[in-house]
């Protein structure tokens, strides 16, 4: 009986006594949370409104031929974006092609060659690379670089192709100062190549050990492991991962804006200076008003399509890639 | 050393009969059974091709080639800062402002705070955002529609290129408030920095083991004060990781500035509007110029802008082994 | 455990030909990790054409012991072996031994199937490819043969061009046996291969097995006393990184010599 009594007692005890905690502050920090996340949604759109909306004047004035017109006349008012962005494509595409091997070429050292005590401070030593700033390389480009390049690679070889055909002209520099696009290209190669060199060897890190062990274990040497077996493994997240890096290179400035010359012209030749989207940009912002503001902005449009185009591949090819 | 000939016999044909030997009857532990005829190679040895070692040999020279190649350019990046950085060192570096052109002297005191404030501003405005959003993809969101979206986005959002929300910022501040200010850049800078933080908070957050959330709302905690209370402090050092994380990254940061601070040859206001001077930006002025003591300064402030950085990068990697090996 | 596993193990399918040559000799091996010793002292002979299981409870050294015949963990720095493993009187642990090569002669399947991310067909070829140049034709027979061989070609005969890894687990472990098959190994190491697999397609693997024995020398790692009871001609049974007790696999289940053996396949411990 005295249970009994005890039973009810404890079930007629009031329910309001018992209050949430916190029930208001649980709302508000929920709503503070994804209200902090919508705004990462809203700052992507507001990057693209705000640059289409400063870059549709120029849009609206030259039309398509916006893209495929080489002028860039301050005085006439006439302007087009194909000089800088053939110097996008061509210098980020120079980056990829000496890049991504040497990129393969580092995670395949730490991940199948590096004796074990060198491991951590080598992915160190290339992780840092990627830390050091933009302008840094720029000015190691131009100073430390250029001239070296200048005296052993564009001088020869502007003596030995001259005259020849096809090469004479794509690997002739007429003024072989160390800047142009090639060297743009070889200096964003140098920057991507620290991204694209630690995702792949965190994706060939993944493969389970076995699958090496037994391309191993059928009596591959070490080449053919990589070859025939790790990197068709990893295929998808290592292409995403070039484009992951081809993506930053399009969009770099402060280091293209040192090296690549900032010529405002077309040229056959990788030696000769030329022009990317975001060193025009970063060269004539400050100084721009009127119709030119609104054509860089444009330029700025364009870039931001190519880019994120080239982004969202990446991304889902590399589905959560490292942060750092 | 070349292959078999296509006719080489199956296995079992190349070996011999053997003729048995008497079978023992019990062997001890720890010994081979008894002796008996060794089997000869059913083919020769020395059957890889030149070929095939070559290409080994040169896969593995290569890859040592490239690795040694980005140490080299990493080296060579620190000896270049060294050598032509420690040259213009020296007390009023630190005391001085920015010498006007053609004037002597000077030092890159006002760029330096500048740089600290902006850098600032952007870390506070960034800090609270990102872990916010973080929180919101790892402890509400998770795998929702909307989470995904999200975290798509701030993936790419962190690869984005810098100079795009330098025009981003220059359309939504420089414009409407009539100028260059301090304000803007810190903006820009924030806007470079969220993305980080959100993606190692949510990181770090992912971390925690949901033993530990089930056992804060066990206790009847709502979720607010499981998350501040139970799972913030849990992955703690690895948020702090991903802060420093972001300071590195925009500590070096120029493209956006330009639109946005600009740079100025003084003091600049402390509301911070008008142009105010900054590291990157005044060494990317300083270091095309004519001037010889612009050069040296524009040397000065790149090396003391590296060792920062790299400063930043080392510990916040050490941070993040910590909590990895946890 | 294997679909026919039972309280008693069924032993001795087949006897042991103890009058088989020898076709690896393992010598005073002993083999460590880093400081750790982790097998020693070992001496045991594979003999020709015949299936030798080695058994013991987990960490006892089986594995490690299977791993140096082929070198494997030479991948591993750390890890190294003394002592001599002789192969046609051949010492193996040689450092001038050339390790591709000793490794087509010494084939290996793992727990987990490893196929190629490449067709069910360059799974095969890609290892003859390695050793031998082939004509088309004498390559798709040499294929043929070994997916044969693996029990797998009526399977697969159809599909030789898809991806290796859309089959299923046994089907899988079938084409790394057949793999392993095709370069014409003298030996066959198996580590735990049905351990991930369900109880049919690890009898069809038993039975193949069997087959296999009719060509090669095969050492097979177990966790399962009944599998190895019922597909081996010897035994090994090794604990705490020695060999315990090595003999005919029906006079070691029936009539072990050793105290240790005798709880352990009476599942005592292990």
């Amino acid at each position: 009986m005295v249970a009994l009594s005890e039973n009810v007692a404890l079930a007629s005890r009031p329910a309001a006594a018992r209050r949430t905690p916190g029930g208001l502050a649980d709302r508000a920090f929920r709503t503070a949370a994804y209200a902090s996340a919508l705004l990462v949604l809203l700052v992507l759109a507001g990057i693209l409104a705000a640059i289409a909306y400063g870059g549709w004047p120029a849009f609206q004035t030259f039309g398509p031929g916006f893209l495929t017109s080489s002028a860039w006349n301050v005085g006439r008012e006439e302007y087009g974006a194909l000089v800088a962005v053939i110097g996008t494509l061509v210098s980020a595409f120079l980056a990829l092609l000496i890049g991504v091997p040497v990129s393969l070429g580092i995670a395949i050292y730490l991940t199948q060659l590096c004796p074990g005590w060198a491991r951590r401070p080598v992915a160190m030593t290339i992780e840092l690379l990627a830390a050091v700033p933009s302008i840094i390389y720029g000015m190691w480009g131009l100073f430390v670089f250029a001239p070296l390049f200048a005296r052993f690679v564009q001088i020869p070889v502007s003596n030995l192709v001259e005259g020849l055909p096809v090469v004479g002209t794509l690997l002739y520099a007429q003024v072989p100062s160390g800047v142009g696009v090639l060297t743009a290209g070889i200096i964003l190669a140098i920057m991507i190549v620290p991204f694209v060199a630690s995702i792949t060897r965190d994706m060939l890190d993944q493969i389970p050990t076995v699958l090496r062990e037994s391309a191993y274990g059928i009596g591959c040497t070490t080449w053919e492991v990589v070859r025939h077996v790790l990197i068709p493994q990893a295929s998808v997240s290592i292409i995403g991962a070039i484009m992951l890096g081809l993506g930053r290179a399009l969009g770099e400035t402060m280091a293209v804006t040192f090296v690549i010359g900032n010529a405002n012209r077309l040229s056959a030749s990788i030696f000769d200076p030329g022009s990317t989207i975001a060193s025009r940009i970063a060269n004539e912002f400050n100084e721009a008003d009127g119709m030119q503001l609104n054509a860089l902005m444009a330029l700025g449009c364009i870039l931001f399509v190519v880019t994120f185009v080239v982004l969202i591949i990446a991304r889902l090819l590399v589905r959560r890639a490292r942060v750092a | 050393m070349d292959a078999p000939t296509p006719s080489a016999p199956a296995p079992q044909a190349a070996v011999p009969a053997v003729p048995a030997s008497p079978a023992p009857q019990a062997y001890p532990a720890q010994q081979a059974l008894p002796a008996q005829q060794v089997l000869p190679a059913q083919q020769a040895w020395g059957r890889v091709r030149a070929g095939r070692r070559t290409a080994d040999r040169l896969l593995i020279l290569l890859c040592t080639a490239a690795t040694f190649l980005g140490a080299l350019v990493l080296g060579s990046i620190l000896l270049m800062l060294i050598i032509e950085g420690l040259r213009g060192l020296s007390p009023a570096l630190f005391t001085e402002v920015t010498p006007g052109p053609g004037s002597e002297g000077g030092g890159i005191a006002n760029a330096i705070l500048g740089s600290l404030v902006m850098t600032l501003i952007g870390i506070v405005v960034a800090t609270p955002v990102g872990v916010l959003a973080g929180t919101y993809l790892a402890e509400y969101g998770r795998t929702s529609g909307l989470a995904n979206l999200i975290r798509f986005l701030n993936d790419i959002l962190l690869s984005a290129p810098s100079i795009l929300i330098g025009l981003f910022v220059y359309t939504l501040m420089v414009r409407p408030m009539g100028g260059y200010s301090g304000w803007a850049g810190g903006v820009a800078l924030a806007i470079i920095a969220t993305p980080v933080i959100v993606r190692t908070t949510e990181d770090m957050l992912r971390l925690v083991p949901g033993a530990l959330r089930e056992a804060g709302a066990a206790l009847g905690a709502p979720a607010s004060i499981v998350i501040r209370q139970v799972t913030w402090r849990a992955a703690q050092s690895g948020i702090v990781t991903g802060i420093l994380l972001a300071l590195a990254r925009i500590a070096g940061e120029t493209a956006p500035l330009l639109f946005t601070a600009l740079n100025n040859n003084s003091w600049f206001s402390p509301n911070l509007m008008g142009g105010v001077a900054n590291l990157p930006v005044m060494i990317y002025q300083f270091a095309l110029s004519p001037y010889e003591n612009w050069r040296q300064l524009a040397w000065a402030g790149a090396l003391l802008i590296t060792a920062t950085i790299l400063g930043l990068s080392i510990t916040a990697r050490f941070f993040l082994r910590g909590v990895k090996a946890r | 455990m294997s679909a026919t596993a039972t309280a008693a193990p069924v032993v001795g399918q087949s006897r042991a030909d103890e009058s088989a040559p020898v076709r690896l000799a393992v010598k005073d091996v002993n083999f460590y990790y880093g400081d750790f010793r982790g097998l020693k002292n070992i001496n045991l002979d594979f003999r020709d054409r015949q299936v030798t299981a080695l058994i013991g409870p987990s960490g006892c050294g089986k594995s490690t012991l299977l791993r140096t015949f082929n070198r494997i963990y030479s991948l591993y720095p750390e890890q190294r072996a003394d002592g001599q493993i002789l192969l046609d009187g051949r010492n193996i642990l040689d450092p001038a031994i050339d390790l591709n090569e000793l490794r087509a002669r010494v084939g290996m399947v793992f727990q987990k199937p490893t196929p190629f991310p490449m067709s069910i067909y360059d799974n095969i070829a890609f290892g003859i490819r390695l050793y031998e140049r082939l004509p088309k034709a004498e390559l798709d027979d040499r294929v043929e043969e070994a997916l044969r061989k693996g029990a797998l070609w009526d399977e697969v005969k159809d599909k030789l061009r898809q991806s290796g890894m859309g089959l299923s687990g046994g089907q899988q472990q079938r084409l790394c046996i057949a793999r392993t098959v095709a370069q014409r190994p003298e030996v066959i190491l198996l580590d735990e291969p049905t351990s991930a697999l369900d109880p049919i397609s690890t009898g069809r693997i038993e039975e193949l097995i069997e087959q296999l024995r009719s060509e090669f020398t095969i050492a097979i790692v177990t966790h399962n006393m009944q599998q190895a009871a019922r597909i081996s001609q010897f035994t090994a049974f090794m604990y705490l990184g020695e060999l315990i007790e090595f003999g005919p696999t029906n006079r070691l289940f029936m009539n072990p010599a050793k105290r240790q053996t005798q709880d352990y396949i009476t599942g005592r411990f292990g």
